[in-house]
C-alpha cells in the first residue's frame, strides 16, 4: 500500500474521477457532459482496480461505458437540440449549499472516524468467490435482479414504443394522417426527434 | 502517507456531492439521471473500499452488494430514459421545472 | 541440451528474455522499478508484434483479395509490391487533414487517437505461450468484452464529433450492430466459459490442452456464432453496412482525411486479426497443437492459427456481397440469439453431466462433440429451411465451367492465344 505505483494509480485516478464529474457540472454541452461521465465511470474502474476488485472494475466497463453511457447518448440524440445546454433551473443555489454540506458531513465522518481498517491480501479468484456467493448466500436477491432487469426491459419497450394510433397532439395532420387507412398502410410516424443530421 | 480507506471514502463523498448537485440542479431530465448514475457510482466506490480494507463473514460480500447495484442502474437508466422520451413526445419538453402538470 | 533449453534464449518462451532482465533489476534496483520494467517490456513486445503486422497485413490484404477478384493487385512498389503499405502511408501522412467548420473541434481530434486504445489493450491478455502473456486476468474473457463494448463509443464520437449526417448514421448503425451482434458473443463466450470453467485466456487454453480436444470440435456453434459475431463487431464486408460507400458515403469516418482517416483504416485491420488470434484462442486451442508446441516455438503456432482465421476473413470479404440493416439485424436476433440460448442450455446440460457423472472423459467428450455437431446441422439447416426465406430458384440450370475460364493464369493464355497471330 505504500509504493510508489500505488501513489501514483490512486491520485491519478482520484484526480481524473473527480475531475471528470466535475466536467459533467460547467460543460456546456450535454454530449461533452456525457463524455465527461464516461471518463469519471472510468477513473472509478480504475480505482476499483486498485483497490484490487478486477470483477467489479470490468463489469463497471462494460456496463456503463458500454451499455448505459451509450443509451444517454441515444436519448440525447432523440430530444430537442434547445435542451441540450446542459444548463441549471433556479434550484441552483440551494442545490449548491446542500452539496456543500452533504459533502462536508461526509468528509468530515469520513476523515475524522477512526476506522478499523484491516487490510489482508486480497481475495484470490474473486470471480470465483463472488459467483459462488451470488448462487449460495445471494440467491434470492440474484433471482430478484433478474426477474427486475426483465421487468425493465418490457417496461421500456412498452414506454418507449411509438403507436401510430396515439401519435402526439401537438401536430395534428400528421396524427391524422398516420391514422388514414391509405393504399400503403398507416402513414409515416410523425417523427419529433432531431436524431438525424446536425448540419 | 499510506493511503487508505479515508482516501477511499473522501473521493467517494466528492464525487457523490457532485453527483447530488447534477441531480438536483440540472434541467434536462437525462442530465439528472447522469447525476444519479454519479451517486450510484460513489456509492459502489465506498461499498468496494469498506470491503477491503475490513473483514466480512460471507468473503466478498460488499462487491456481491455493488453488482446488485449495477444491475439495478441498468435497470433504473432504461427505465428512466424511456420515461424522458415519453415525456418528451407528450409534453414536447425534457426540462424539469417546466414538466409541472402536477402541481397545484 | 537441456541445459540449453528453458535458458533466457530459448526461442520457444521469449518471456524468458524478460524474466531475466526483470530478475536482474530486482537484484540491485526497488521492486517498483522491476514491476514497471516487465510491465514495459510486454507493452513494447506487443508493439513490437503489431506494428509490422499492420504493415504486412494490409499488403496481404490487398493482394489476396486482388487474386480473389482476378486481379493482379499492388505490384509496382518494392518486390511484389510489398513496400505499398509504406508508400500508402506516407502518402496519407502528406495529405491534407481537413477539419469540417462544423466540427466539434475538441472531440474530432479524439477518435483516431482513442480507436486505438481497445485495439491494443487486446493483446495485453492473450498468450502466446504458457508464459507469454503480458497480463493474465482471471476475468480475461469479460475484459476482453468490456473492451470491444468502448470502441462502439469511440465510433459514437467520431460519427457525432463530425457534424455531418453520413457519419452520425454510420455511427448509429455501428452502435446498433454491434449492440445486437455482442449478445450472441457473449453467450458462444458463456459457453466456452462454462466447460473450461476459467475465465483467463490461459486457462481455456491449457483446459483444451489437457483435454486433448480443441473447442471448435466441442462447441462447433459456439465457435460459428462467436465468428459471425465477430465479423459483424469488426465492420467488414460482409456486414460493413456501418461505411457503405453506396449508402452512406463512409459512414462514421466520412470527414476524416489523412493520416486519421489512416489510423481508422489500420485499427480496423487489427482488430480483424486480434478477432482471429481471439477465434485461435478460444476455438483452436491457441498456442497448443497436439504436443507440436515442445518443438516449434509456442507463438509461432498461434501465428500460424490466427493467419488461417484471418484468411477466411479475407475470404469472407473477397466473396460475399454486403448485407443490407434490416436482414443483418434480422439474422442476429432470429438466428443467432435463439441459438445461442439453445447451446448455453446444452453446454450446460453436458457440463453438468461431466461433473456429476464419473465416466471417462476420453469418451463422453467426443461423444458429446458429435452430439453437439449434429445440433449445429440441425439448426442451421432448419434455420435455411424456414426463417432463412426460400430457396433462390435459378430460371435455369447454371452453366458450369467447363475447362479453364477463371483465374490469372487462364487470362494470360487467353491474352497469349488472342496475341499469338503477332
Amino acid at each position: 500500500m505504500d509504493s510508489v505505483g500505488y501513489h501514483l494509480a490512486f491520485w491519478s485516478l482520484a484526480v481524473i474521477s473527480v475531475g471528470a464529474a466535475l466536467g459533467v457540472v460547467v460543460s456546456r454541452n450535454l454530449i461533452h457532459a456525457v463524455i465527461f461521465l464516461i471518463l469519471a465511470f472510468v477513473g472509478v474502474a480504475g480505482l476499483y482496480l486498485v483497490l484490487s476488485a478486477e470483477f467489479i472494475a470490468v463489469v463497471q466497463v462494460l456496463v456503463y461505458v458500454g451499455a448505459i453511457s451509450v443509451l444517454m447518448l441515444f436519448a440525447i440524440l432523440l430530444t430537442p437540440r434547445a435542451a441540450r445546454d446542459n444548463a441549471e433551473t433556479s434550484m441552483r443555489y440551494p442545490a449548491t449549499i446542500l452539496m456543500g454540506l452533504v459533502t462536508a458531513a461526509m468528509v468530515f465522518v469520513a476523515v475524522e472516524t477512526d476506522w478499523a481498517a484491516v487490510l489482508d491480501d486480497p481475495v484470490a479468484e474473486s470471480p470465483r468467490v463472488i459467483g459462488q456467493s451470488l448462487i449460495n448466500e445471494f440467491v434470492l436477491p440474484f433471482e430478484i435482479a433478474a426477474v427486475l432487469l426483465t421487468a425493465a426491459l418490457v417496461g421500456a419497450i412498452a414506454l418507449a414504443r411509438e403507436d401510430p394510433e396515439d401519435a402526439p397532439l401537438h401536430d395534428e395532420s400528421l396524427a391524422m394522417e398516420a391514422r388514414r387507412p391509405g393504399p400503403h398502410g398507416p402513414g409515416p410516424s410523425p417523427d419529433d426527434g432531431d436524431g438525424g443530421g446536425s448540419a | 502517507m499510506t493511503i487508505g480507506l479515508e482516501h477511499f471514502l473522501v473521493v467517494g463523498a466528492l464525487i457523490f456531492g457532485i453527483g447530488l448537485y447534477v441531480a438536483l440542479a440540472k434541467r434536462n431530465a437525462i442530465a439528472v439521471l447522469m447525476g444519479v448514475e454519479l451517486m450510484l457510482n460513489a456509492v459502489n466506490l465506498t461499498l468496494v473500499a469498506f470491503g477491503r480494507f475490513t473483514v466480512t463473514d460471507v468473503a466478498l460480500s460488499t462487491q456481491v452488494f455493488v453488482m446488485f447495484i449495477i444491475a439495478t442502474a441498468a435497470a433504473e437508466v432504461a427505465v428512466g430514459l424511456a420515461l424522458a422520451m415519453v415525456v418528451y413526445r407528450n409534453r414536447d419538453t425534457i426540462s424539469v421545472d417546466r414538466i409541472n402538470l402536477m402541481r397545484w | 541440451m537441456t541445459a540449453l533449453l528453458a535458458a533466457w534464449y530459448d526461442l520457444r518462451d521469449l518471456s524468458g528474455i524478460s524474466r531475466e532482465i526483470t530478475e536482474w533489476v530486482q537484484g540491485w534496483g526497488p521492486e517498483w522499478l522491476a514491476s514497471a520494467l516487465s510491465g514495459l517490456i510486454g507493452s513494447l513486445a506487443i508493439l513490437a508484434v503489431v506494428g509490422p503486422t499492420l504493415l504486412l497485413l494490409i499488403w496481404v490484404e490487398r493482394k489476396l483479395i486482388a487474386r480473389i477478384q482476378v486481379r493482379y493487385g499492388p505490384n509496382r512498389v518494392g518486390p511484389r509490391g510489398l513496400f505499398q503499405p509504406v508508400a500508402d502511408a506516407i502518402k496519407l501522412i502528406l495529405k491534407e487533414e481537413l477539419v469540417p467548420r462544423a466540427a466539434d473541434k475538441w472531440l474530432f481530434f479524439l477518435p483516431p487517437v482513442l480507436v486505438f486504445i481497445p485495439a491494443l489493450l487486446v493483446w495485453g491478455v492473450l498468450p502466446f505461450g504458457p508464459n507469454m502473456q503480458v497480463a493474465d486476468l482471471n476475468v480475461g474473457v469479460l475484459y476482453l468484452l468490456a473492451i470491444s463494448g468502448t470502441n462502439v463509443l469511440v465510433i459514437f464520437i467520431a460519427g457525432w464529433a463530425s457534424n455531418n449526417k453520413y457519419a452520425l448514421f454510420g455511427a448509429m448503425r455501428v452502435i446498433a450492430m454491434t449492440i445486437s451482434y455482442e449478445v450472441p458473443v457473449v453467450l458462444s463466450l458463456l459457453a466456452v466459459v462454462f466447460f473450461t470453467g476459467s475465465m483467463s485466456l490461459n486457462g481455456i487454453v491449457q483446459w483444451q490442452q489437457q483435454e486433448d480436444l480443441i473447442l471448435l470440435l466441442l462447441l462447433p456453434l459456439a465457435a460459428l456464432t462467436f465468428f459471425i459475431g465477430g465479423t459483424a463487431e469488426l465492420n467488414r464486408t460482409p456486414m460493413d453496412i456501418a461505411e457503405a460507400e453506396s449508402e452512406i458515403v463512409a459512414g462514421y469516418h466520412t470527414e476524416y482525411s489523412g493520416m486519421r482517416f489512416g489510423l481508422f483504416y489500420a485499427v480496423e485491420l487489427l482488430n480483424a486479426f486480434a478477432l482471429s488470434a481471439l477465434m485461435a484462442t478460444f476455438f483452436l486451442g491457441g498456442w497448443w497443437l497436439w504436443g507440436l508446441e515442445e518443438w516449434v516455438p509456442s507463438w509461432l503456432i498461434l501465428l500460424a492459427k490466427t493467419s488461417m482465421v484471418y484468411f477466411v476473413l479475407i475470404w469472407l470479404r473477397g466473396t460475399l456481397p454486403r448485407l443490407r440493416i434490416d436482414q443483418l439485424m434480422s439474422f442476429c436476433w432470429k438466428f443467432l440469439v435463439p441459438a445461442g440460448l439453445l447451446f448455453i442450455v446444452v453446454a450446460a446440460v453436458e457440463r453438468t453431466v461431466l461433473l456429476e457423472t464419473d465416466w471417462d472423459r476420453t469418451v463422453a467428450l467426443p461423444v458429446m462433440a458429435v452430439i453437439n455437431a449434429a445440433i449445429t446441422l440441425a439448426v442451421v439447416v432448419l434455420y435455411a429451411r424456414t426463417a432463412g426465406g426460400p430457396l433462390a430458384r435459378l430460371p435455369h440450370a447454371p452453366i458450369m465451367a467447363r475447362g479453364r475460364v477463371g483465374g490469372l493464369r487462364a487470362a494470360r493464355e487467353l491474352a497469349e492465344a488472342a496475341g499469338g497471330g503477332d
